[in-house]
């Protein structure tokens, strides 16, 4: 959907924006339903005009939820309005436990009513899709109106970057793909639809790729494979859990291949360097080359291969979420907002502040450092709006994410990674932990470990509503 | 001492309270009313009703006992070393109040609500992600000990500094429990708690633990009157969870 279209939202100014939004609004995957804009609606107004004090934040996420409650607990006077395509909450963490099928875990589990925070603390959340950003009036557009902005916060998460994979594939077969072959790294309907094809499966291989380059959670589609294994094996369905990694690289490596080998041997494969050449839903079969060694020249080795598929996780590369480039801050190649220094604010604009998975420093793409930033960026924007000091971030800050992934069933188990963040002269870069939990025989995994996953889970929600 | 002086002033340095607990019977009001309340005083006893010896207390072990409400778990510590005096802290919304110290003999004894300040985790029953880690035993959360540490999401909170945050989420310090040591008898009661506490949206959130433990949330939430049980948190919950 809209990164088809994101070049035309790079044109700023209201009107090219609102022209955009009504092919944006009328294609695709109708997100929210939102209604199609015309032009001449461009006047149209979400609400009166800010009386200075005025913070939109665009995503109901992981950060954006964060954001909007603390500013709010931190200083009453300011206004706070939240904008979200979606109007239900669902949660990404957490979500390969209902693949895996654990006990207790269903839709109820990943979602929340949308509006408990607001409701609480006394902001605003509007149902409407972001179309358009004009930096220079501090307006937003949106599919149901505009809305003029003193502070503008930007957590719209990323988007799925078919397009720059696969730049031969048509719009069509794009939204194919999306439908049979579900990422699900975007809470809403495609983990429900791959957990109906996981319902549905009597046997036959699960494909799973992971992209090259930044995607949001390192660890989910490790942490997926391994949920999906144990499901397999306890519904005694026939069959393996085939990753395709576009890379070496496997998030919390050493602690994922510890519990493959301990518990899903025959039962999990990963495969290195594994660039996806197509994909045939016709007859469920994934086509990919694979780096298998370098010859005596030390050229690369590439083969030409084929795999079929019962049920395939297709994770495409991830890019930041269109939202920003619509605002036209500086970027970096993947599309996160360049910050200015140790801050959450952009280095363009000291109006625009960015958040969660689009920040341009080198912290994990995660909800619990979502969360984080949220609250570091509240510190700076109350500062700004009230023209005291400078907040300075807390740096270096050791444990400053944990992340915790579901391994086993019967009993559940769990590893987890901890990130020290610190800042090194550009951005804010992170170190990572796989610590041995002292209740894990010398695993890397433990039965302490999935509970404090589960109560992790529920913390970290209800520091965004309750 | 066994009196514990304590200030409270405004975020931006406005008026100073000077007082002393035990002698405060109501509630305190800062421009909000958050940081001081006393409740009933309650004497720290054992599981047979014998009132506890501040000097039998074992060192750097957890103990847990409920207050001020019959289901608000606080923790209890005799540290292995005197706590710092006057320590000043800041809760979530900027506001500055003073802890004033440990109790006993050795100025050791300190209590804090064991509900996280981030996100509500404690000890319950069936398990706890809250406990003390002593100086020199490693965490996830923080090198070297000495920090009572909550492993959801790895907050860090320091025993001798009125409970505050030495890392992770947490935006304030634990709530403290005011105690008062009886120097005569050498028994230990509690007063009143200090600091920002969240005891409405813990009993807000956990409803099916609230019904499982504590037979509901009406019954949770009653005041604790006359004594209030002190077991090691090992003996508290079944399973002790770790980081
Ligand atoms: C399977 C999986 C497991 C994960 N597990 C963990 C875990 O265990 N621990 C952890 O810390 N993290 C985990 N994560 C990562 C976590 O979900 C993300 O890092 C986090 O959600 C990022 O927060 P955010 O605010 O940047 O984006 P989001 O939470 O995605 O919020 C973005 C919001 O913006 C809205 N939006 C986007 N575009 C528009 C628009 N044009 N108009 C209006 N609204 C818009 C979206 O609807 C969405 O609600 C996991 C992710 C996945 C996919
Ligand atoms: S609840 Fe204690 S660290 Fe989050």
């Amino acid at each position: 959907m809209s990164m088809t279209r994101r070049d035309a939202f790079k044109v700023a100014g209201a009107t090219a924006a609102v022209a955009a939004a009504a092919t944006f609004t009328g294609c695709a995957k109708a997100e929210g339903a939102a209604p199609a804009v015309a032009p001449s609606q461009s006047h149209v107004t979400l609400m009166p005009k800010s009386k200075g004090k005025r913070v939109v934040i665009i995503g109901a996420g992981f950060g954006g939820l964060a954001a909007a409650k603390y500013i709010r607990k931190q200083d009453a006077s300011i206004e706070v309005v939240v904008l979200d395509r979606r109007d239900i909450f669902m949660s990404c963490p957490f979500s390969n436990s209902l693949l895996g099928g654990l006990e207790d875990v269903t839709l109820d589990t990943l979602t929340r009513d949308l509006y408990a925070g607001a409701a609480k603390y006394g902001y605003r959340l509007e149902q409407c899709t972001v179309t358009g950003i004009d930096r220079a009036s501090k307006t937003v557009m949106t599919s149901c109106g505009s809305v003029d902005y003193d502070i503008l916060v930007l957590s719209p998460g990323i988007d799925y970057d078919y397009k720059g994979q696969f730049p031969e594939w048509s719009d069509e077969k794009i939204r194919h793909v999306q439908q049979q072959a579900p990422a699900a790294l975007m809470a809403g309907s495609e983990h429900l639809a791959l957990k109906r094809m996981m319902d549905n499966m009597d046997g036959g291989n699960v494909i799973i790729t992971v992209p090259a380059g930044k995607y949001r959670c390192p660890p989910a589609p490790f942490e997926r494979a391994s949920m999906i294994a144990a499901y397999m094996k306890k519904e005694g369905i026939e069959g393996k859990v085939i990753i395709l990694n576009a890379t070496k690289n496997i998030a919390k490596g050493k602690a994922f291949k510890e519990v493959w080998a301990d518990k899903y041997s025959g039962l999990i494969e990963h495969r290195d360097d594994c660039t996806i050449t197509d994909i045939d839903l016709t007859n469920n079969k994934i086509h990919y080359k694979q780096i298998v060694g370098v010859d005596k020249e030390e050229k690369e080795i590439v083969e030409t291969k084929v795999e079929s598929f019962a049920v395939l996780n297709f994770i495409p590369k991830n890019k930041a979420n269109a939202v920003v480039a619509m605002s036209g801050v500086k970027t970096n190649a993947w599309g996160g907002v360049i910050m200015n220094g140790a801050s959450f604010q952009s280095k363009d604009d000291k109006h625009v502040y960015a958040i969660g998975d689009v920040v341009g420093h080198g912290v994990p793409p995660s909800g619990q450092t979502a969360n984080w930033t949220a609250k570091e960026a509240v510190k700076e924007i109350v500062a700004q709006l009230n023209a005291h000091e400078p907040y300075k971030l807390n740096l270096p800050y050791s444990a400053a994410n944990v992340c915790y992934s579901m391994v086993t069933d019967g009993p559940e188990e769990a590893i987890m990674v901890t990130h020290d963040f610190s800042f090194n002269g550009t951005v804010i870069a992170a170190k990572a932990t796989v610590p041995h939990p002292k209740d894990g025989d010398g695993k890397y995994r433990s039965k302490g470990l999935a509970k404090a996953t589960r109560e992790w889970y529920r913390g970290i929600l209800d520091d965004m509503f309750m | 001492m066994n009196r514990r002086d304590f200030i409270k002033m405004g975020a931006l340095g406005g008026v100073i309270v000077l007082t002393r607990p035990s002698l405060i019977d109501q509630k305190l009001f800062a421009h909000d009313g958050r940081l001081y309340e006393s409740f009933e005083k309650v004497q720290l006893v054992d599981e047979e009703g014998t009132p506890i010896k501040a000097s039998a207390l074992e060192v750097d072990v957890d103990y847990i006992f409920q207050y001020p409400h019959a289901g608000t778990p606080c923790i209890l510590l005799n540290l292995s070393e005197k706590s710092e005096v006057n320590v000043e802290l800041k809760d979530a919304l900027g506001d500055i109040y003073l802890w004033s110290e440990g109790v006993g003999k050795s100025g050791s004894i300190v209590a804090y609500s064991a509900i996280c300040s981030h996100a509500l985790t404690h000890p319950n029953k069936s398990e706890s992600f809250f406990a003390y880690v002593p100086k020199g035993k490693a965490s996830a959360a923080i090198e070297k000990g000495g920090a009572i540490v909550c492993s959801s999401h790895l907050s860090s909170f320091d025993p001798r500094n009125g409970g505050k945050v030495l890392g992770g989420p947490a935006d304030q310090p634990l709530a403290s429990i005011v105690l008062e040591h009886n120097a005569q008898d050498d028994t230990l009661w509690a007063v009143g708690v200090l600091g920002s506490a969240k005891f409405n949206d813990y009993f807000n959130a956990f409803k099916t633990e609230m019904d499982r433990d504590w037979g509901g949330k009406r019954q949770a939430k009653k005041l604790v009157k006359i004594s209030a049980p002190t077991v090691k948190l090992t003996k508290f919950t079944k399973e002790v969870i770790q980081y």
